[in-house]
């Protein structure tokens, strides 16, 4: 794979697919949700593949993107949250390694963990790189005394992009504050399952985005969003209720806010997840046919009923 | 590389002055090259060969041999290449088995356990995706994690981990083809990062293994007076086994051995730097001390002088484990091992500079044909 224009390539791939796209399925589109990078607050090259998966969607003010299905009254709301705790880069070394910072919160304890060892990408503004969180070479720990028995951390975390430099490191594009996420690599297995990070919460996207595409004809208006921030202060669910409700019903989709920021405009409170197994790992786990299940099911509860 | 150090090896270690030395500036190396052989180490580190499991990894090299050399598996499964008549006859072996995992059993809820093959940190495995490999196919799963993931205050898992293949009865897993002895790993991808790094996992010892294809390649069969005697060995993770029957096999008759494997850098920001220092992309290594080796000085100044006016990088160094070279010095069997600097060795990103695998084909070449 060709890291150097992996956004643009996911984009062309998107635009790509083959016609009618509603011919997709909820579960294809799992997996290239799943494929996606999305950290929290720096959601703009997921943003931008599903402009264009999904034609007629815009961004808004927060950087939500938003398709709306109907007219007239009364206004529905979908949501499915699209981003995901992640890391920026925090600082770059003299010697070209990068150090991380943590982006949202709500983390078991291992979550850091999931990054040793293993390999990253760094979303900069023009592409995508790809590199490696360092750990201790096995051999060189031998006869030496054993690797610390808890948690692995951010704060041990250097990402190594085989650069020898920090000159290198700003030739190759990379700037203080890019997001910086595991390398995402869904994987099916067993029947019709299907693992990655954030298996669920993308894989409820899915549903939403399918849900779009086949352009049901609907009662009143619905609006579906798939909303930023979720992992920070929910400010992309607030600007969503502000800018385009108040809304007779919402239906979160894999997504729990706090009661706290839950108020009138919402409606009628309604919530659907797609059930995940290993739940917060990087193989969480769902079943293809549950975000087929969940589909059907959002498509006959929006449908203009005769 | 394997991991064998005994307590008197780990002093021995200790008590050596370490150190590591440049021999010359780096190289400058055609990119073509470069090219050529990031393609071959691409296929040889995304075919998977855990430790008695090599026959997929075999049949790569057996497919990129030169057309005139003939080649012979023996019975532990090592890849004989002989070329050239007589006396010294040198040896290069390198191994072609990685890490992983094997399957010990099958169990009702139609998970399974697995025990280590190799030496590695497995709390990297924890939680990703996974390839049984069965004798017909490869079977996707993921290496479960651990059930108290979300609160456990440690790094390791406490009671290990298990493989799942999606399936809920001891029955469904079988009648996948999944049996007891199946070897398991994850997901191999050869990624290129900036210049001429790349990272992977199983370079240890794949590298080792394309160079010597290269090598191989590129030998000028008439300017060998001498027999060298190329292997691609088997096990050498779990006990140096395959090595062990082939310097068995051939005893006191070779004058020289070569392994040709990983030399495990701590030029890297999360290891100690007092020994093993080899900077990655300035040249392959002389390995003159390890965990179960040590080379004669005479032996080390040999290949010094040979390198010294080709222009050749060499680096020179220390590290530990142990190669292929070792089972040779049960025979009396002088042992130079060579290889190429690495990073996060045995882990799933092993990380190397393509230069170094050019430079490292090419000093094979002028030993088999000048020393």
């Amino acid at each position: 794979m060709s890291y150097q224009l992996l956004r643009s390539a996911l984009i062309v791939a998107f635009l790509l697919a083959p016609y009618p796209l509603t011919a997709q399925t909820a579960a294809t589109l799992s997996e290239q949700f799943i494929e996606m990078t999305a950290v929290t607050g720096y959601e703009q090259t997921a943003a931008e593949q599903l402009l264009a998966m999904l034609p007629g969607t815009t961004l808004d003010r927060a950087g939500n993107v938003v398709g709306v299905l109907g007219a007239g009254t009364p206004v529905r709301l979908l949501v499915c949250p699209l981003d995901e705790v992640g890391y920026v880069v925090g600082r770059i070394t003299d010697d070209g390694y990068l150090r991380l910072r943590r982006v949202g919160v709500g983390i078991p304890n291992l979550f850091d963990q999931g990054l040793e060892g293993h390999r990253v990408t760094v979303w900069s503004a023009t592409k995508a790189t790809p590199g490696v969180v360092s750990i201790p070479s096995t051999h060189l720990g031998r006869g030496r005394a054993s690797m610390p028995d808890i948690p692995f951390d951010v704060d041990d975390a250097y990402v190594d992009i085989g650069a020898n430099s920090a000159n290198e490191v700003q030739q190759l594009g990379i700037r203080l504050l890019d997001a910086v996420a595991l390398a995402k690599r869904p994987h099916r297995y067993g029947e019709n399952l299907l693992a990655g990070p954030e298996a669920g919460r993308r894989a409820g996207c899915a549903a939403l985005a399918q849900t779009y595409l086949d352009q049901p004809d609907v009662d009143g208006t619905v609006v579906i969003t798939f909303v930023v921030e979720s992992h920070l202060r929910h400010a992309g669910l607030l600007v969503v209720s502000r800018q385009l409700g108040p809304f007779a019903s919402t239906w979160f989709i894999n997504y729990d806010p706090p009661e706290r920021i839950i108020d009138e405009r919402f409606g009628a409170i309604k919530h659907s997840d797609v059930p995940v197994q290993f739940s917060e790992t990087a193989v969480e786990t769902i079943n293809l046919e549950e975000v087929e299940t969940l589909t059907t099911q959002i498509s006959a509860e929006i449908k203009k009923h005769p | 590389m394997t991991l064998k150090c005994g307590v008197v090896i780990r002093s021995l270690v200790s008590m050596v002055v370490l150190f590591t030395t440049t021999f010359h500036a780096s190289a400058q190396v055609d990119s073509r090259r470069v090219e050529a052989v990031a393609g071959l180490l691409e296929e040889l580190t995304e075919t998977y060969g855990v430790s008695g499991d090599e026959q997929r990894v075999r049949a790569v090299v057996e497919r990129h041999l030169p057309a005139w050399a003939k080649p012979r598996v023996d019975e532990s499964g090592n890849l004989w290449v002989r070329v050239g008549q007589g006396d010294p006859v040198v040896v290069f072996i390198a191994h072609m088995d990685e890490v992983g995992f094997q399957v010990t059993e099958l169990l009702d809820d139609g998970s399974l356990q697995i025990r280590q093959r190799g030496g590695f940190y497995p709390h990297l495995w924890e939680a990703t995706p996974a390839f049984v490999h069965t004798a017909e196919t490869r079977v996707p799963g993921i290496f479960m994690p651990r059930d108290e993931h979300q609160v456990t205050p440690t790094r390791r898992p406490p009671t290990g981990f298990r493989v799942s293949v999606g399936m809920s009865s001891r029955a469904a897993t079988e009648a996948l083809g999944v049996r007891l002895g199946d070897t398991v790993t994850n997901p191999k991808e050869f990624v290129r990062l900036a210049g001429t790094r790349a990272t992977a996992r199983s370079f240890d010892d794949r590298a080792g293994s394309t160079a010597q294809l290269v090598a191989l390649q590129s030998l000028d069969l008439n300017a060998l007076d001498h027999e060298v005697i190329f292997i691609w060995s088997t096990e050498e993770e779990v006990g140096l086994i395959g090595a062990t029957a082939v310097a068995d096999n051939l005893g006191f008759t070779p004058a020289r051995v070569h392994a040709v494997d990983t030399f495990v850098s701590s030029a890297a920001p999360v290891d100690r730097q007092n020994f093993a220092f080899t900077p990655l992309g300035q040249g392959p290594v002389a390995r003159g001390l390890d965990s179960s080796s040590v080379t004669p000085r005479a032996i080390i100044d040999g290949l010094l002088e040979l390198v010294d006016g080709h222009n050749l990088p060499l680096q020179l160094g220390a590290t530990n484990g142990g190669t292929d070279g070792t089972p040779f010095r049960n025979w009396g069997i002088p042992h130079m091992p060579i290889g190429w600097p690495l990073r996060y060795s045995h882990s799933p990103i092993e990380l190397m500079d393509l230069h170094d695998l050019v430079v490292l084909s090419d000093l094979i070449q002028l030993i088999a044909e000048e020393w």
